[in-house]
């Protein structure tokens, strides 16, 4: 791993964490807690983008709990999944980065869903929770009702997510863009 | 805590995450659970388990009504509530679960020592690039997080609303979003420079500033931890 990848990889985590804490104070249902994870991925390749999915998830383990650990296989797929959109130039315009967000929101919650239901027993974050519940109330089998709400949620959320990285990419200086060839072809349209 | 060798308390963590999963519920994890907020009040941690069960309310309370009140065949009666008996315990088993998890992350995260760390990991020969990624991360996150406060004061004195209607908020969002992502960028390229001048890439192996002592007593818990979880895994296969 070269020096910049390796310095890539703190301040993307701490993007991710950051990036929480803005969507908090607006009061907005989702997380965006992989911004920096899409963004990692889409300027410096596979190996920077996973890494940076799992520690984030080994450092908010290590604030909340352990068994948040348990969703790194959601913030690995979205990093690949994130560098496959950037290689096929899809952060070039806006309606472009949202259409891939909201196909890797369904990839993501389906699997948020798998880990959900057997893991935790359907109750994860807040949000998502209230959703199952109101679901669950109304008849729904508990399986059904974990999966509708990840996908829901998880739609909004990556949609929301790929949109922001794309503005980033698309808003970078010429002189960074040259210093990461992923980011350039990310945008070329 | 403090004084523990900087791999117990992770090590620890790890072994009573597996053990809270590997345990017949609800009484395993309740034990667990037990056990863990004593070990954390008799180490000096002692405001984890408050802290921990402050983290655990909201799924505690969604548990118990997502499987408590709406599972099936309520059979029980609370007061005018029907529970669901299978659901109740199942809820009760997931609650400790979580419960021990976060209080023994939470009172190992307390005792937890970047420098101390950092220099038992040279100790051991771990490449400087894992220790880095670490502690790198560990001390970006705060920073990160006051300096959305100073983006958001700046912003603000540029006529950034907090509130009102989703577009509002969504452009707000950009907004802070933006900057913080482009002010990353360049702390990336201050620390890749500083890194390579380092020589970062350089095949020698390290030596820590202190030698942390790895006692008895550290080598002890550790092993206890893991042989718990053998074990544990061992009764499960068997029976």
């Amino acid at each position: 791993m070269s020096p910049r990848q390796l310095a890539l990889i703190p301040v993307a985590v701490a993007l991710n964490v950051a990036v929480g804490r803005i969507v908090a104070e607006f009061n907005l249902p989702v997380y965006l807690d992989a911004t920096g994870t899409i963004l990692a991925s889409a300027l410096a390749g596979p190996v920077v983008g996973v890494t940076t999915g799992v520690l984030s998830q080994v450092i908010t383990a290590m604030i909340g709990g352990y068994v948040w650990l348990a969703f790194a296989p959601v913030q690995i797929i979205i990093a690949l999944l994130a560098l496959a959109g950037a290689r096929a130039r899809m952060f070039r315009s806006l309606p472009v980065s949202l259409g891939l967000g909201a196909s890797v929101g369904v990839v993501a919650g389906a699997l948020s869903a798998v880990i959900s239901y057997f893991v935790f027993r359907g109750v994860t974050a807040g949000g998502v929770t209230a959703i199952t519940t109101l679901l669950t109330s109304t008849g729904l089998p508990l399986s059904v009702a974990v999966t509708a709400s990840s996908l829901a949620t998880d739609i909004v959320d990556k949609s929301i997510a790929f949109a922001i990285v794309g503005m980033a990419l698309r808003g970078l200086p010429l002189r960074m863009v040259a210093r990461f060839p992923e980011a350039g072809r990310a945008i070329r349209s | 805590m403090a004084r523990a060798h900087p791999f117990t308390g992770p090590s620890l963590t790890i072994a009573i995450t597996l053990l809270a999963f590997l345990l017949p519920a609800p009484a395993g994890p309740l034990w667990l659970y037990g056990g863990v907020v004593l070990a954390a009040l008799i180490t000096g941690a002692l405001s984890a388990p408050w802290h921990g069960a402050l983290i655990c309310l909201p799924l505690w309370f969604f548990l118990f009504l997502l499987h408590g009140v709406l599972g099936a065949d309520p059979s029980w009666s609370l007061g005018s509530l029907s529970l669901s008996r299978e659901g109740t315990a199942m809820a009760l088993g997931q609650a400790a679960r979580l419960g021990a998890i976060v209080t023994a992350t939470l009172a190992m995260y307390r005792g937890f020592s970047v420098p101390r760390f950092v220099d038992a990991a040279s100790e051991r020969g771990w490449p400087f690039q894992y220790s880095y990624l670490l502690v790198a991360t560990i001390m970006a996150v705060p920073r990160f997080v006051s300096q959305v406060h100073h983006i958001r004061e700046a912003q603000r004195t540029r006529g950034l609303r907090l509130t009102g209607n989703w577009l509002t908020k969504g452009r707000g969002l950009k907004a802070l979003a933006l900057p913080l992502a482009f002010g990353a960028l360049a702390e990336a390229e201050e620390r890749a420079l500083a890194l390579e001048t380092r020589s970062i890439r350089a095949p020698v192996r390290r030596t820590p500033l202190h030698v942390v002592q790895d006692r008895f007593a550290d080598r002890l818990a550790r092993w206890l931890g893991w042989s718990s979880v053998v074990a544990a895994v061992v009764w499960r296969l068997a029976s």
